[in-house]
């Protein structure tokens, strides 16, 4: 087979996998809870800021995971008990709110790092001969991490307890409260996996892309087309929409630029908001 | 007035105060703020959220700057081509609203999310695409307004530029629009029942405020000499929002004080206090959950000694309501609604007399709410047919139903809570009376019908004009909401549990209404109702529902004797 | 499992500015059925409501074993020892049957409800189904079962025989008198007056959100009820 081909198909394999993950993080708090967190995007930039100062302190790269899951989980748990929670019921004010949170995040990180770009080292450098071509090694490894995850995440939901529970919660609250379980905690657990999801993410991807203040914003509007063209509240819909909207991205841009990429990518998601609202993998 | 004149006095005034370098940095601002007022017309007053309206800014700006080196010998000519620059930033925003609106409904996240990927895509755009727009430099070279040679002289033009827009604001803000969309923002399902297309209100809103853009852009083009994709691009759409919200979005001054005060503020302290940013993102975020009035809620009451009082006007009749139209019979055949595995409405048929009271009752989850959705066009997946005067209306949007004639009073008091009294009635009067275009002249709020005032003399609250209506009681709120669905004059009136959580009197109160409106109206009133002496009063026919269908239909004592309805609402053994 | 008693006084309130219910007071001691009656709309399950804490008390007391408990949200009423069975949506559709039953269990073992599926085996055979797939009764049986194996001393049950089989409804009747006498209190909402007959110790009469009649089965006839509920 023509190397070429191989390349460019490993790419938009590259490209969904690590779409899926990247967009776990809105699909939890969004599918799942009802909150569009603006926000997601930038606790990405958390964790790749979080993957650039492990590096410049020196320590292993693996010690960015503990990293971010500590910062995300905190900022994340503040988040949802100072911004979210009171507004549950107002999801225009929650939009507003989260919003004015990722400014403020951004804001941050510009005053403590800079404006400029950040390059943080690829912990895994070099290529390695695979289906007949050279490939990067980590976007290999980055590959199978993606589908580990998700793997991992949809199986915990569908079978464990705590999974069982958040599904009763999204299901139906009322009864899940009659029931015993505290559903105010239940939801704070889940935007803080959410939140720890997309920092996990940013730490992933942070060695392949400039690290900068306004890298958030672009995740999440990719992030939120993944979700309306696939479908929220499931992992197909996630994954459905991965692979238009990745695939797509991936073909557009290898053979005009990113721009038209970017540009197809939002006709496809108003084609879809116009044809199809509830996406691909609709819930009942 | 006084206030409007007062502001002008202060615009022309202020370079003298302040000094050249000054004129100009508010020169610029006061473009931005024209832009502003925009997001403060979106967000403060139709309560939609654009997050990426330096698009309307930027692109105006572009098609200015085009216009400008294109004819740089005829300048006169590049200056006339100024409103059309503006007129393409507000056709694109009507356009854009229209398609996304349509689509999305109620959910202003989406929308949100669209004009912010919007706005990103239109930074890409002007920077690559080199050959036209002069890529990430920019638009360069670009002359500037014939016969102007003074920086401040160019302030004069920015600030009559924002003067403009601010008329245009304040005009739209006290017309019947201006009510519509604040309605909008409160109970958006409740203006729809009044027959309202509120797609195309909150299109036109999106419109006008992609105008506001437009024209400051349009004039940043010639007064800076540049023009780059930032101008389009996110920084701006969200300094835009910070600007409207810190100055106040409810506020017509609002978004223009925030601009000034904090837009030059912040672009002289950001590179001197390391953290101004960040206290700024701060503010916004409290001014978000804890204070939305902004600087604007801090000046008011100030504002409003300037002001002065407002002079009570005298009332205007208004034009005849459409029910020259006939009265028209109600009928369902055969209707049936599923969501999911749960069947709502199972073939139910249905045939109402043109006139007279009806009631319908039934054991809960026997389907007597989802029929008045499905018939005020709220409820999808509808098979089967509903007949208004003989035309079939199944599949028609709700602000169409309700424009032919069908009334509705919901089961929760729906009233439009942060509006007056006055103009939650003046809402009703203008439902299927009013033309569009006459929805932008201010008289129509004084509109009175003579149904009205036979309601206001048997309800004077209903004629305590500037009150909010959130602060009536819980059975005023029931009256106000009934007296509404009445002044549309409707040909079916639909009431969902009109006496609940109502005081005996109140109860009493009710019931003599609604025998006059069927008097007065000749239509035909359909009631929900579970208070059986409530049934017994009113009543011309009752109709039973049970599990989505039709189960038995009668006079009161035929009902009450029918094994059937007793099996039903006793239960035993099947 | 010990005795508990649910006492509520004057309990009024509604929803948002709507009042549905007025001044009710009522008990359901250890090892006693209060049934409660009515037709639709007069505030059955709204009283269901305020007493599990979904909705505010305007006015009045909720006591469990005297002390008040109108501060505590749905969840700690439950964990202090209530159950409540919804009248709408009483099981989790999105889940299978087994985990309907075992959500809040300590184990997911099946042996404690072997009881319930002897009487019940449409549950046994189901127990991989998602309950959305159950039909209206089979999902009532669902909540039922999952309620009373709950074990706890205070059981609130609105309108568990709807869309019900008779035959069933006598099992559940079986199964409610087999914890009476195991001291637990009850206070079941109720339109099928046949089922409410068999199992009442003492009635609530409800219109228009108040107390119409009120006493023990044995003071309060057929004929007065029928009244009441008839249209």
């Amino acid at each position: 087979m023509d190397p070429l081909i191989v390349t460019q198909a490993i790419n938009v394999v590259y490209a969904v996998s690590i779409l899926a993950v990247l967009a776990l993080g809105l699909a939890v708090i969004f599918g799942l809870l009802g909150v569009l967190n603006i926000a997601h995007g930038e606790f990405i930039m958390i964790g790749a800021y979080c993957a650039y100062v492990t590096e410049s302190r020196g320590w292993p790269y693996l010690v960015a995971v503990p990293l971010t899951l500590a910062v995300c989980s905190l900022l994340g748990a503040a988040v949802e008990w100072i911004m979210i929670r009171p507004l549950y019921r107002r999801p225009f004010d929650t939009l507003v709110a989260t919003w004015g949170l990722s400014l403020l995040l951004r804001k941050i990180a510009e005053a403590f790092f800079g404006p400029g770009f950040r390059s943080v080292t690829i912990p895994l450098p070099g290529t390695i001969k695979f289906l007949g071509t050279e490939y990067p090694i980590y976007r290999l490894m980055l590959i199978v991490v993606s589908l580990a995850v998700v793997s991992v995440l949809v199986i915990w939901y569908g079978r464990s307890r705590t999974g069982s529970r958040i599904r009763a919660m999204v299901n139906n609250p009322e009864l899940a409260q009659a029931q015993g379980i505290s559903v105010r905690r239940l939801a704070a657990a889940t935007f803080v996996v959410g939140t720890c999801l997309a920092g996990f993410a940013g730490v992933m991807v942070a060695p392949l892309v400039p690290v900068q203040p306004f890298m958030g914003l672009d995740y999440v509007l990719r992030s939120f087309f993944v979700l309306i063209v696939g479908g929220l509240g499931s992992v197909s819909g996630l994954l459905s929409g991965a692979v238009v909207i990745g695939g797509f991205d991936s073909v557009i841009s290898a053979v005009t630029d990113a721009a038209n990429g970017y540009f197809a990518v939002l006709v496809l998601a108003i084609l879809f908001l116009w044809l199809r609202p509830r996406g691909i993998v609709a819930r009942a | 007035m006084r206030a409007p004149s007062i502001v002008v006095l202060i615009v022309i005034a202020l370079p003298l105060l302040l000094g050249e370098f000054w004129a100009y940095q508010l020169g610029l601002y006061a473009l931005y703020a024209a832009a502003a007022v925009g997001i403060g017309l979106c967000w403060g007053q139709a309560g939609f959220l654009p997050l990426g309206q330096a698009l309307f800014f930027g692109l105006a700006a572009y098609l200015s700057g085009f216009a400008f080196i294109g004819f740089q010998n005829h300048l006169i000519i590049a200056v006339l081509m100024l409103p059309f620059a503006a007129l393409a930033s507000g056709l694109l925003a009507y356009a854009i609203g229209y398609i996304v609106f349509r689509r999305t409904g109620e959910s202003g996240a989406y929308f949100s999310m669209i004009t912010l990927a919007l706005s990103l895509l239109a930074f890409q755009i002007a920077t690559s695409w080199n050959s036209v727009t002069g890529g990430f430099d920019g638009l360069k070279g670009i002359p500037g307004l014939p016969g102007l040679d003074d920086l401040s002289d160019n302030y004069y033009v920015s600030a009559a530029v924002l003067l403009v827009v601010l008329a245009l604001a304040a005009w739209l803000y006290s017309a019947p629009i201006g009510v519509l969309w604040r309605a909008l923002a409160q109970n958006e399902r409740r203006l729809q029942l009044f027959g309202f297309d509120t797609n195309q209100l909150k299109s036109i809103a999106f419109g006008v405020s992609g105008l506001m853009a437009g024209m400051g852009g349009a004039l940043y083009a010639p007064e800076q000499g540049i023009v780059t994709p930032q101008l389009a691009g996110f920084g701006l759409s969200a300094d835009l929002v910070i600007w409207a919200a810190v100055g106040g979005r409810g506020s017509l001054l609002g978004p223009v004080i925030g601009t000034l005060l904090v837009g030059s503020l912040s672009s002289e302290l950001r590179d001197t206090l390391p953290f101004w940013e960040v206290a700024m993102a701060l503010f916004f975020i409290a001014i978000v959950l804890i204070f939305p009035r902004g600087i604007a809620g801090l000046a008011e009451p100030f504002l409003r000694k300037i002001e002065g009082r407002k002079r009570g006007r005298p009332f205007i009749a208004a034009p005849d309501a459409p029910t020259q139209r006939p009265p028209a019979a109600l009928t369902l055949h055969d209707v049936s609604v599923r969501v999911g595995e749960v069947t709502i409405l199972d073939g139910l048929s249905i045939d109402f007399d043109r006139a007279g009271i009806f009631c319908v009752i039934g054991p809960n989850g026997a389907g007597k709410t989802s029929m008045f959705n499905a018939i005020s066009g709220e409820l999808s997946g509808v098979s089967g047919q509903i007949g208004l005067g003989g035309s079939d209306i199944v599949g028609l949007v709700p602000n169409r139903i309700s424009g032919l004639g069908v009334a509705r009073k919901l089961q929760i008091p729906s009233v439009f809570p942060d509006l007056s009294i006055a103009d939650n009635l003046a809402i009703a009067l203008w439902s299927g009376r009013a033309a569009k275009v006459q929805l932008l002249k201010p008289r129509l709020r004084r509109w009175t019908s003579p149904m009205l005032e036979q309601l206001q003399s048997r309800y004077p609250f209903l004629a305590s004009g500037p009150r909010k209506a959130l602060e009536l009681s819980h059975g005023e709120q029931q009256i106000l909401e009934l007296a509404m669905a009445l002044l549309t004059e409707p040909r079916v009136l639909l009431l969902d549990e009109p006496c609940a959580g109502l005081s005996p009197e109140e109860t009493d109160a009710v019931m003599g209404l609604v025998r006059w409106a069927a008097q007065r109206l000749g239509g035909a009133i359909i009631i929900i109702e579970h208070d059986m002496s409530l049934v017994k009063e009113l009543a011309e026919v009752v109709y039973v529902l049970h599990n989505g269908t039709l189960l038995a239909k009668g006079g009161v004592a035929a009902i009450q004797a029918d094994a059937k309805v007793r099996a039903v609402y006793v239960g035993g053994e099947k | 499992m010990s005795a508990s008693r649910l006492d509520f006084e004057k309990l009024t309130g509604g929803y948002g500015g709507t009042t549905i219910v007025r001044g009710l007071s009522g008990a359901a001691k250890a090892g006693e059925v209060l049934c409660v009656l009515g037709r639709n709309g007069v505030g059955k399950s709204t009283l269901m409501r305020l007493l599990f804490g979904y909705l505010p008390c305007l006015s009045g007391r909720v006591l469990l074993d005297g002390k008040p408990i109108q501060a505590f949200d749905p969840s700690a009423r439950h964990r202090l020892g209530i159950t409540y069975c919804p009248q709408e949506r009483p099981v989790f559709d999105d889940l299978p049957v087994r985990d309907n039953l075992t959500l809040m269990r300590a184990s997911r073992r099946l042996g404690p409800f072997r009881h319930y599926f002897d009487r019940f085996p449409i549950l046994d055979r189901r127990l991989a189904q998602h309950a959305g797939t159950l039909s209206g009764g089979e999902k009532k049986i669902l909540s039922f079962v999952r309620g009373l194996a709950e074990d706890r001393p205070v059981v609130l049950l609105d309108e568990p025989s709807e869309g019900v089989q008779w035959e069933n409804i006598l099992h559940m009747e079986a199964f409610i008198a087999e914890k009476k006498a195991a001291g637990t209190a009850f206070i079941v909402v109720e339109q099928n007056l046949a089922f409410a007959e068999r199992i009442a110790d003492r009635y609530l009469v409800m219109d228009q959100g108040r107390a119409m009649l009120e006493g023990s089965q044995s003071t309060i006839s057929r004929d007065s009820i029928l009244a009441h509920l008839h249209v």
